[in-house]
């Protein structure tokens, strides 16, 4: 009985597909590329693994995907003798079938090409806070097709390559480093120097506010309800949210204790004498 | 204050820092330091050792280079060589032990951090700032605040040169200790008016000495290289 299911396996086997191309040889393809999907994945994990904490998130993904792609592009090419594929004839088939599937597909490509320039230009990176075509976010993956972005109150958007590519991006924290701006009001009665000093020290003792660039602290206008002062600081891009928020309120705090007054908007009314 | 301890006998007490260790079945390791207080629990009693570590730890780390500006620049004549002292902002590190594993718990410090760009927003770096005179000689500072590092300049072009302000990648610093001394040597090789190159000598400046134990070491973080490249002007 065993011998008989033998057998009918041997022949089933044997048996031709098409061309010279046996039942066997398919089976042998697919067992070949299935082992390299394995072999591909454990080369992925072990990378992964091991770079980890030795290189950039967004390089270390580009890494893992081109060792992915080889070592399926590797097994594929190995086993087209097998499934009886001449590449040769397979490229010039490739070339006329690119040709018609550009023309049918031009989106796909331009988004293809939008991705391989993006990779080569590396505007952006995984990681980074970016602004494009109106949506704010950080970049979550950057694939072939299409970048992920999560935006600040955790949206999932993805943005097909040809939009990012062709869109303004500004990325905020591409520079080491960034400025940020304060205008802070007070009252015509207080002395403005005094109040430039006050900010100036507030902002001297934030570690993150930068030493260099120094800050610019300076009286920008005389406005109806006070005298306009405009702070200037630097701070390191990674944290420059994280200054910036605590900083007007400790100036604010400072000032006041310091009996320097923020005025409310005010207007002087002059009333005439009745006829 | 630096040095090992057993971590169920840690209790330390200087200025307004104090470190100790509450037994209660765990062992609460503790630190008061100004109004900052950490609390961190530990299962066992370990090793522990208290050593000054890479300053650029604090409040967070955000950086690995080090930017020291002189209070008065320095003009150094073509092809030449000469020694001076400096000081360096000493941030304070306890690691637990287990046998050669290592792993920081604490960084603290007694001086306040400040951080500085050196370089354009585009291509520079950011390091921990820090504002030093020009010693000729090993001075005379606060071991629980200042370390004396004696950098070694090397003048290797046919200019003179002013210099104003060293940076290093903290990385490759090599910081020694004894009961009242903290030091480091370096050396700047000058290769132009505007290009020097920083490292780090592995030697202590006075004998007996004991290496601090590097925070890049125990967090086990790969050092790519040990020489920092200063091309945006000295």
């Amino acid at each position: 009985m065993i011998e008989e299911i033998f057998d009918l396996v041997l022949k089933t086997v044997d048996l031709p597909l098409y061309g010279e191309v046996k039942v066997k040889d398919v089976l042998f393809a697919i067992v070949v590329v299935v082992i390299a999907s394995v072999i591909a994945k454990f080369i992925v994990m072990s990378l992964r693994r091991s770079l980890a904490d030795k290189m950039r998130k967004d390089q270390l993904e580009l890494l893992v995907k081109a060792v992915y792609a080889v070592v399926i592009i590797f097994a594929f090419v190995s086993v087209t003798p097998a499934l009886g594929i001449n590449l040769t004839g397979l490229l010039v088939a490739g070339g006329i079938i690119g040709v018609a599937i550009g023309f049918a597909s031009q989106r796909v490509i331009s988004n293809f090409l939008s991705g391989l320039f993006l990779i080569a230009e590396r505007p952006i990176r995984i990681g980074d806070q970016i602004v494009v075509d109106n949506i704010s976010g950080i970049v979550e993956d950057m694939s072939i097709m299409s970048t992920i972005v999560r935006t600040y109150d955790g949206l999932y958007v993805r943005i097909p390559n040809e939009r990012v590519f062709t869109s303004n991006i500004t990325n905020p924290v591409a520079n080491v480093a960034r400025r940020f701006e304060y205008a802070i009001q007070i009252s015509y009665r207080d002395d403005a120097n005094k109040a430039i000093e006050i900010i100036r020290n507030v902002v001297e003792r934030h570690p993150f506010a930068l030493k260099i660039p120094p800050p610019q602290v300076f009286v920008d206008s005389l406005g109806d309800s006070g005298v306009n002062i405009i702070a200037r600081i630097w701070a390191p891009s990674s944290v420059w949210y994280e200054v910036k928020m605590s900083l007007l309120w400790e100036i604010k705090v400072e000032l006041e204790k310091n009996g320097i007054e923020i005025p409310f908007p005010q207007r002087v009314v002059w009333f005439g004498k009745e006829a | 204050m630096y040095g090992s301890y057993k971590l169920s006998n840690l209790n330390i007490s200087v200025r307004d820092l104090r470190v100790w260790v509450e037994k209660d079945g765990l062992y609460r390791y503790r630190r008061k330091l100004g109004s900052a207080e950490v609390e961190k629990i530990f299962l066992n009693d370990h090793d522990v050792i208290l050593n000054p570590v890479e300053p650029v730890n604090l409040p967070r780390s955000i950086t690995n280079y080090l930017f020291i500006q002189f209070s008065k620049p320095i003009f150094v004549e073509p092809v030449s060589s000469a020694e001076v002292y400096l000081t360096f902002p000493i941030e304070i590190g306890v690691f637990v032990a287990k046998g050669y594993d290592l792993e920081d718990v604490d960084v603290f410090s007694f001086v306040k951090p400040k951080y500085a760009l050196y370089g354009e927003p585009r291509g520079g770096v950011i390091a921990r700032f820090w504002q030093s005179d020009v010693f000729s000689k090993p001075p005379n500072a606060d071991f629980l605040e200042k370390g004396i590092m004696k950098l070694k300049i090397y003048n290797l072009s046919g200019l003179w040169v002013e210099v104003n302000k060293v940076v290093f990648d903290v990385y490759a610093m090599k910081i020694y200790y004894s009961s009242n001394v903290v030091s480091s040597i370096a050396e700047m090789k000058i290769h132009s008016r505007k290009v020097a190159e920083t490292s780090f000598i592995d030697e202590p400046m006075f004998e007996g000495m004991k290496k601090a134990i590097e925070l890049y070491v125990a967090r086990r973080i790969p050092i790519l290289s040990t020489k920092f490249t200063m091309e945006w002007g000295l």
